[in-house]
């Protein structure tokens, strides 16, 4: 069985849950730079960045995985999703600069707003929802630094405890979704393999319950 | 100045061409299935690419939207098929709606469906089918599920698993239970993006009996053998009718060898607004996507006028073309065949000798011999044929990297 984990800051949560539900994990501990690793009970975990975990798992290179819900709303991938983790909880959020919100303004004034985002998907739909036009660009990283130097009026991000928008001088405006780390498979592999994935998927789910 | 490089020209996104290799083997492939869904009596029907949005959203709401639309001389709508139940259905209730029944028919053609912004897909999707019209016991279920695996068998899959469920079922569960209208959508939605939190969060929130909650909680997680749907039968007991006919579907297929590939699996459910009784998604190694779905959607014939059960499925055959490679394995083998240096001038008659006789022969010019080795390499050709003084021909083996010498080619028929 193929396990497919996401580094960064959803890697601790996830060891843990899957040490919870019995599942060997030193080998997930000490994998130094391997991004392929064989634990004992046939189980192989393979790391990747959060946002290809779906892709691993929708294509079968994969069976299980976990990966939050901003990741799965934003590639809305064909997998199924078994259980809510409980951890790496967070919000989509948008933000501008501190003090009067510039969004009513530029709206009235230029007609449309000028977000950066990791997830456009995301922005688009949620602005599209609110009746509202919306400019998204996409950034790969340090979204925070657009609103400050004027790439845009705001931004959609996702927000944990709020600290790098405070030091960035940006305040949280709009709450859009909450997110958490869920466990998804791999449709096909959940019919083919119920066996060997069935009871993993108990033990986590009763982790999860503890 | 260097001159520009011609860009070369593109495909429309999704598209793919079909090189010889693959050919051959889908061919082979659907071949192999054809004949296997023949020995049950279904015959092969072929309908238009193109049919009236009007016809394929009479059958289902919005099914025109995913698909290529286009215009016809007056101005009305068009769509290339964006799937081939609905056609044959359509074809079934207005050419042979005085069939005695049940009709069974096949189909191997093309869907189409257009690409979708920013998630990569197939335009057209290859499929093989059959429907069953016009019987609704169990027994015709059983049939159409034992034809399914008989003919992934025959095209080479090894072990194919299908996963069983039933709307109809699924129906009576929340018949039983009270469940509203408002959250029935919900839950159709959840399930549709396989969100099983989400489906647990909308139970958990409409308000239902402890045991009755825990049950629809669980619902789209119960797989097993039929030993599944005792739970059901006990917390809502108006459900037992649903269940003994699954029960008899499973039952019946058992009687037609299908057994251990069969799974009740009470998360296949798609569409609820199109299908009515048994649902199923048939899975094979090799293949991450279902190498088929089908179901029952006894109200679809009724929508063209002439009301009648049907049941049928639909093979992904670019999905079995791959389950298939799992098993046989994608090495490059070499093909009999002989490419034949003068076949095209000085040896026209003994290639057509040889072809007459069963041979392929991948005729050259007399002057073209120096392609002939780069040419059988190419197309994986094994022999190479070279007209020799006295007229016999050189031939070499590229499977044994061997020469012989022989008079006629006849003898390469293998």
């Amino acid at each position: 069985m193929r396990i497919c984990v996401p580094l960064g800051a959803l890697l601790d949560g996830s060891v843990e849950v899957l040490e919870a539900a019995g599942l060997d994990v030193s080998p997930l501990r000490d994998a130094g730079r391997r991004l392929v690793v064989e634990a004992a009970g046939g189980v192989t975990y393979i790391t990747t960045r959060p946002s290809d975990v779906p892709t691993y798992v929708e294509a079968g290179a994969a069976d299980l995985g976990i990966a939050g819900v901003d990741v799965l709303r934003e590639r809305e991938p064909e997998v199924v999703q078994l259980l809510d983790l409980g951890f790496g909880g967070c919000r989509m959020a948008y933000a501008t600069i501190d003090g009067p919100d510039p969004t009513p303004g530029a709206l009235e004034h230029l007609g449309v707003l000028r977000v950066a985002t990791k997830y456009p998907r995301a922005a688009t739909e949620y602005f599209a929802g609110t009746g509202r036009p919306v400019e998204v660009v996409k950034v790969n990283g340090s979204v925070e630094l657009a609103p400050l130097v004027g790439l845009s009026d705001g931004i959609v991000d996702l927000v944990a405890t709020g600290r790098t928008l405070r030091e960035n001088g940006l305040v949280e405006r709009e709450h859009i979704f909450d997110s958490t780390a869920r466990l998804i498979a791999n449709r096909v592999a959940m019919s083919l393999r119920a066996e060997e994935i069935g009871p993993v998927v108990a033990a986590m789910a009763a982790a999860v319950a503890r | 100045m260097t001159e520009p490089v011609p860009v070369p020209p593109r495909i429309p996104a999704g598209a793919r061409d079909i090189l010889a290799v693959e050919a051959e083997e889908l061919r082979e492939v659907a071949d192999r299935w054809r004949a296997h869904v023949a020995l049950a009596g279904y015959r092969e029907v072929a309908t238009p690419m193109l049919e009236y949005a009007e016809a394929v959203d009479r059958a289902q709401a919005g099914a025109s939207d995913d698909a290529y639309r286009l215009f016809d001389e007056a101005g009305r709508v068009m769509v290339l098929r964006p799937d081939l139940t609905i056609p044959v259905a359509r074809l079934v209730a207005t050419r042979l709606a005085d069939h005695p029944g049940p009709v069974r028919v096949s189909y191997v053609a093309s869907a189409f469906r257009p690409p979708r912004p920013g998630r990569p897909r197939a335009t057209e999707l290859r499929q093989a089918g059959i429907e069953m019209v016009g019987a609704a016991h169990p027994g015709a279920d059983a049939e159409v599920i034992a034809v399914l695996v008989g003919s992934l068998r025959a095209a080479g899959v090894r072990r194919p698993r299908i996963a069983l469920g039933d709307v109809s079922l699924t129906r009576a569960v929340m018949d039983g239970l009270g469940v509203d209208t408002a959250t029935r959508t919900a839950l159709g939605r959840a399930l549709s993006e396989r969100d099983l939190v989400g489906w647990r969060e909308r139970v958990g929130a409409a308000g239902l009996a402890q045991e009755g909650a825990a049950l629809l909680a669980d619902l789209p997680t119960l797989s097993g053998d039929v030993t599944v749907l005792d739970r059901i039968r006990e917390t809502v007991p108006s459900a037992r009718e649903a269940c003994e006919s699954l029960e008899r579907t499973v039952a019946t297929a058992a009687r037609h060898g299908v057994d251990r590939e069969l799974r009740v699996d009470l998360g296949v459910l798609r569409d609820w607004s199109y299908y009515s009784g048994v649902v199923f998604e048939a899975y094979a190694p090799g293949a991450s996507e279902p190498l088929a779905v089908g179901g029952r959607y006894d109200g679809l014939a009724e929508r063209f006028g002439a009301p009648r059960p049907a049941i049928g499925f639909a093979v992904a055959l670019e999905q079995l073309h791959r389950a298939v490679l799992e098993v046989r394995g994608s090495y490059p083998a070499l093909r009999a065949g002989v490419v034949l240096v003068g076949g095209l001038d000085t040896h026209a008659e003994p290639a057509a000798d040889a072809r007459a006789a069963g041979v392929t022969v991948i005729a050259l010019g007399a002057d073209d011999g120096d392609r002939a080795d780069a040419l059988a390499a190419a197309e994986g050709w094994r022999y190479v044929a070279r007209p020799e003084y006295g007229g016999t021909l050189a031939v070499s083996d590229r499977a044994w990297g061997e020469k012989r010498i022989c008079a006629d080619l006849r003898e390469f028929t293998e």
